[in-house]
């Protein structure tokens, strides 16, 4: 199978310059072994230097359970839910896996329309600040987003999207996506979830032009 | 589908994300049951810890024990123990459930499948788990339902040996 891919850069934080990336149009088994033999251990190691350090657990990475293998073998394959990652200096950077049927909008106005609603997105454990000082690369998360919305737009969703934000991502998804935030839902585990209009998917494009 | 994002867009968004967290997506908060439709196999394997948690919290209130006095009087580990008590997802150290099963005189092996340390072998006793779990809220005092729910899952586990 041949995987569509977009040339994209990220910013290279310790050398103070950007890098060329790669935005993978799936979630590859080479991504999964990125995770299994990269990620894992880092992120490990980044637990273990909290808990010596007595960070307050509810400032831990939320997502530090989560197992991409299990995602993967449950989605993979279904058209319903296509994959992102990117790679960049021959490692996996952030992964996303998204869903275009289940989920409808919430927001007043837009309510009952299709939208692409993102289940899981990670960043790679080097590229997170609680975890890594100087974190590895940045402009993950908006990439991830941008394809989101690119593939909404690509399924006449003009650009809707939603999601449901670990708490500590909540400013990202407000300020840096404009995205709407519609509060805690009860439903899902309490996470604020939030949706992006096509007007603001508009804006979210005009920010970085 | 072609996406096309130019380098400009990239180098400016990256600043403007600067050192923000992503991450997005359900089953993501402790604890967890249930969840999308598809994931029960992982709820399934993450899921015992909930109601082991809650068992070594209960028993513990029950007898008027702090952590620290648990701990010292069934030799275990004090970290051990504080994780058990508030993280549903840690996996505890083999010797702390067992030390735990014979300070609280319980079946060994079945404690383990509930500390997830061992494969759950009996669907009865994961079923237990979960309806304890459910049943059990953690508050400064057991209430009568509490206590019912404790004797209950005691009683299970104390069938197996």
């Amino acid at each position: 199978m041949i995987v569509p891919v977009t040339t994209v850069e990220l910013f290279n934080v310790v050398r103070i310059k950007p890098e060329a990336a790669e935005l993978l149009h799936a979630i590859t088994e080479q991504q999964l072994a990125d995770w299994e033999g990269e990620w894992v251990p880092e992120l490990f190691k980044a637990m273990q230097r909290l808990r010596r350090a007595d960070v307050e657990r509810r400032q831990w990475p939320q997502s530090r359970h989560w197992d991409w293998r299990k995602k993967a073998a449950v989605l993979q394959g279904m058209l319903a839910n296509p994959g992102f990652s990117i790679v960049c200096d021959g490692l996996t950077q952030g992964m996303m896996i998204v869903d275009t049927v289940k989920h409808q909008a919430r927001i007043e106005g837009q309510q009952g329309k299709h939208l692409v609603y993102v289940m899981f997105v990670e960043n790679a454990p080097w590229n997170r600040a609680e975890l890594f000082d100087p974190p590895r690369y940045r402009g993950v998360g908006s990439i991830l987003i941008r394809a989101a919305v690119a593939l909404s737009e690509e399924l006449e969703f003009h650009g809707r999207i939603g999601l449901h934000s670990l708490p500590q991502a909540n400013e990202f998804y407000a300020n840096t996506c404009g995205m709407t935030d519609l509060g805690a839902d009860p439903e899902h585990d309490s996470l604020r979830y939030f949706e992006m209009t096509p007007e603001q998917a508009q804006a979210f494009i005009a920010k970085g032009a | 589908m072609k996406i096309e994002i130019s380098r400009e867009w990239c180098r400016r968004m990256a600043q403007q994300e600067g050192d923000a967290e992503i991450g997005a997506g359900r089953l993501a908060v402790d604890p967890v049951f249930g969840g999308d439709p598809g994931f029960d196999e992982e709820s399934r394997i993450e899921g015992p810890n909930v109601a082991f948690g809650r068992f070594v919290s209960l028993m513990r209130r029950r007898r008027g024990m702090s952590l620290e006095r648990l701990a010292q009087d069934a030799d275990v580990d004090m970290a051990d123990l504080v994780e058990i008590e508030r993280d549903p997802y840690h996996k505890p150290e083999l010797r702390t459930a067992c030390q735990l099963a014979n300070f609280f005189e319980v079946s060994r092996s079945g404690l383990m499948q509930v500390a997830g340390l061992a494969e759950m072998k009996d669907a009865k006793l994961f079923d237990e788990g979960v309806r304890f779990a459910a049943r059990s809220e953690p508050t400064a005092k057991l209430t009568p339902e509490e206590g019912a729910a404790l004797e209950a899952f005691v009683a299970v586990l104390s069938e197996r040996n």
